[in-house]
């Protein structure tokens, strides 16, 4: 009896632990995985943009945007060559790009042409006037559909 | 049923003994160089390693490339170009996605080295788990905006090579494609609409067959200990036993039972697409789709899934998540979610199926159980169900194909420093939605009348007296999902990446 419990251990004995193996693989890569998510992109958290579309809420078409861009202190950021580049949150579609214009110390003004309803992400993009880039990302979700 | 010769069929054909030439169809075999590429033992390899090259850099620049989705690889290859192309592939010639699926190829590597010695569970060999993961798939990528989030589509690719190499690491034979994998479930049923399939080329032949290779594997002359020689071809892992196999169903285009029958009597034949749904009989490894549930409620998921996936991709959606969130006081999304799921792949199917089947059992007389009707004609809706895949996937393919080509030039300028490439050509897209809207009705079109040519076969086998009021309530259940799928294509596409809160 003792013999036929052992042989029966030995048999089935790599297929259990191939089974563990696999199982160890399954939760350790899950684990490593899960762990490693980079956080978002922070883009120059010292700047702080503020935007007014015209029309808004901003809908599909060509939007007028009114940009405000502070300091941490609260105080005008000018920022040389400043661009947006649009883009949605889904794969497969193209960005948009504009260039803006400034109206008074960070203060600028471009237009901006949404091609599809849903979320976006507008990129702007300059130069500081410490010689610095520039980059801070703005999202602008739920762009409707007239 | 294409006319055969019989003095072109060998009789009593003998290993190695080629047979005659009884078939007429188009063979993609026969033609000279695909053809022999096809039949060639290391063509799946030279297919699948360059996918799974670009999929290992599809997970590199998930991991490690832009976190915005329009620009990066593996958002853009997965969500845009894998299934475009997958979907046009299958409608145009086969099941050749999971003939050059990069997720076996790491399997067959380990199994050089370690054979798998346990048989998939009996109580699990149906489509059970295929199902809920199919399902699992669907919501997650609602739940979790898997369209918007690189690094969760790298994890999802990751877990797809993990899951696909521990269940043929541990269980014998393609237990990962037959009752586990999603993709492959949804090439399955897509491929009934393919017009190739892989079949035999005189049914004959095989009568007279005594080793039957093509499912046993093709052994060595040479004996071993065993008194058997080795496999040196293996046979159907899908236990596909050519002989009685109809159609693709569970046909991975893998070509073991090309290269395994001696009598060079399988070949990949041209067909007439979605004729294989109106079959009736049992199958080989399938047995009769009839009397198979988990086949329906898989083809549930394929169809009515289809139009919840694309419902979910316009602003409506948002209506309907409030207004079930005010009814049900839901604050989070997943319950929401839970609700709207149910609502479209169990309330609304059990409605529509049952109340079809109902009334198509009154018109038979009520000689046929309302599960086995139900059985029986959902299969008709398989072609609308693709239609519909096709328009939602193609519409994404279609207007986004060319953003590839700026994408991987900033990838490579972003990796390496240099514009090896050229500068991001962010002006490249795609097709201008106005084109491709006509294309997406032509879909759902061809979808539509494909499902009706299907249901009015199935009502002819089912109530032969009785055809028209049998197949009624079929063509009803079609065209309202004909129509719900085309007002949703006709909605401004919104890609959103928010949800309730």
């Amino acid at each position: 009896m003792a013999s036929h419990s052992n042989s029966a251990v030995s048999r089935f004995a790599p297929e259990r632990s191939r089974g563990r193996l696999a199982i160890a693989v399954l939760a350790g890569a899950s684990l490593a995985f899960a762990a490693c998510r980079p956080k978002p992109r922070q883009t120059d958290p010292n700047a702080h943009v503020s935007i007014q579309f015209d029309p808004g809420p901003p809908v599909v078409g060509q939007s007028t945007l009114n940009v405000t861009l502070t300091d941490a202190a609260g105080q005008p950021l000018r920022i040389g060559n400043l661009a947006v580049e649009g883009d949605m949150n889904h794969a497969g579609m193209k960005p948009v790009f504009a260039r803006l214009q400034e109206m008074a110390p960070g203060r600028y003004t471009g237009r901006l042409h949404f091609t599809m309803g849903g979320d976006w992400f507008l990129l702007f993009t300059g130069d500081r006037a410490d010689g610095g880039h520039f980059e801070k990302r703005v999202a602008v979700p739920g762009v409707r559909t007239q | 049923m294409i006319a055969r010769d019989p003095a072109r069929v060998a009789r009593d054909a003998g290993p190695d003994e080629p047979v005659g030439e009884a078939d007429d169809r188009f063979d993609l075999l026969r033609l000279p160089v695909i053809g022999s590429f096809l039949r060639w033992r290391g063509s799946r390899w030279v297919l699948q390693t360059p996918v799974l090259l670009v999929s290992i850099v599809m997970i590199a620049h998930a991991f490690f490339g832009p976190d915005l989705a329009p620009k990066n690889l593996a958002t853009l290859l997965t969500w845009v170009h894998f299934r475009g192309l997958l979907v046009l592939v299958i409608l145009f010639g086969g099941n050749f996605f999971c003939m050059a699926c990069p997720f076996m190829l790491p399997r067959e590597l380990a199994r050089r080295f370690a054979l798998p010695r346990w048989n998939w569970p009996h109580w699990l060999r149906n489509k059970g788990p295929a199902i809920v993961l199919f399902v699992g798939v669907l919501f997650v990528y609602e739940l979790f905006n898997l369209w918007a989030d690189p690094w969760a589509t790298g994890l999802m690719i990751v877990g797809y090579f993990i899951a696909a190499f521990a269940v043929d690491f541990l269980f014998k034979r393609a237990s990962f494609c037959k009752y586990v994998c999603p993709v492959g479930q949804f090439n399955f049923l897509a491929s009934t609409l393919s017009p190739l399939e892989v079949a035999v080329r005189d049914p004959n032949a095989c009568t007279t067959c005594r080793t039957k290779d093509c499912i046993a594997g093709r052994r060595s002359p040479e004996t071993g200990a065993s008194g058997r020689g080795p496999i040196v071809q293996r046979g159907c892992e899908l236990d596909l036993f050519q002989q009685r196999k109809v159609g693709n169903l569970d046909c991975t285009f893998c070509m073991d039972c090309i290269r395994a029958c001696p009598h060079d009597n399988v070949g990949i034949l041209a067909r007439l697409p979605g004729e294989e749904l109106a079959a009736t009989g049992a199958r080989s490894s399938i047995g009769d789709p009839a009397r198979r549930g988990d086949w329906t409620l898989l083809i549930v998921v394929f169809v009515f899934g289809a139009v919840l996936n694309a419902f979910a991709m316009i602003s409506p959606v948002y209506t309907l998540e409030q207004l079930i969130a005010r009814t049900l006081r839901l604050t989070a999304a997943w319950p929401v979610l839970a609700a709207l799921f149910t609502l479209a792949l169990v309330v609304e199917p059990a409605v529509l199926l049952g109340g079809a089947a109902w009334l198509s059992r009154k018109a038979a007389g009520g000689a046929v159980g309302l599960a086995q009707t139900i059985n029986r004609f959902t299969r008709a809706l398989v072609p609308l169900g693709f239609g519909v895949w096709l328009a939602h996937y193609g519409f994404h393919f279609f207007t986004g194909a060319l953003t590839v080509i700026p994408v991987s030039q900033y990838a490579v300028s972003h990796a390496t420093g240099q514009a090896w490439l050229g500068a991001p050509q962010w002006q490249l897209g795609g097709l201008p939605v106005a084109i491709v809207y006509p294309l997406e009705l032509g879909f759902l079109s061809l979808g539509l009348v494909a499902s009706l040519l299907v249901a009015w076969r199935i009502a002819g086998d089912f109530a032969p007296n009785n055809r028209a009021r049998a197949f009624a309530p079929w063509a009803l259940v079609t065209v309202l999902l004909f129509a719900s799928a085309c007002w949703t294509m006709s909605q401004p596409m919104d890609m959103r990446g928010t949800f309730v809160s």
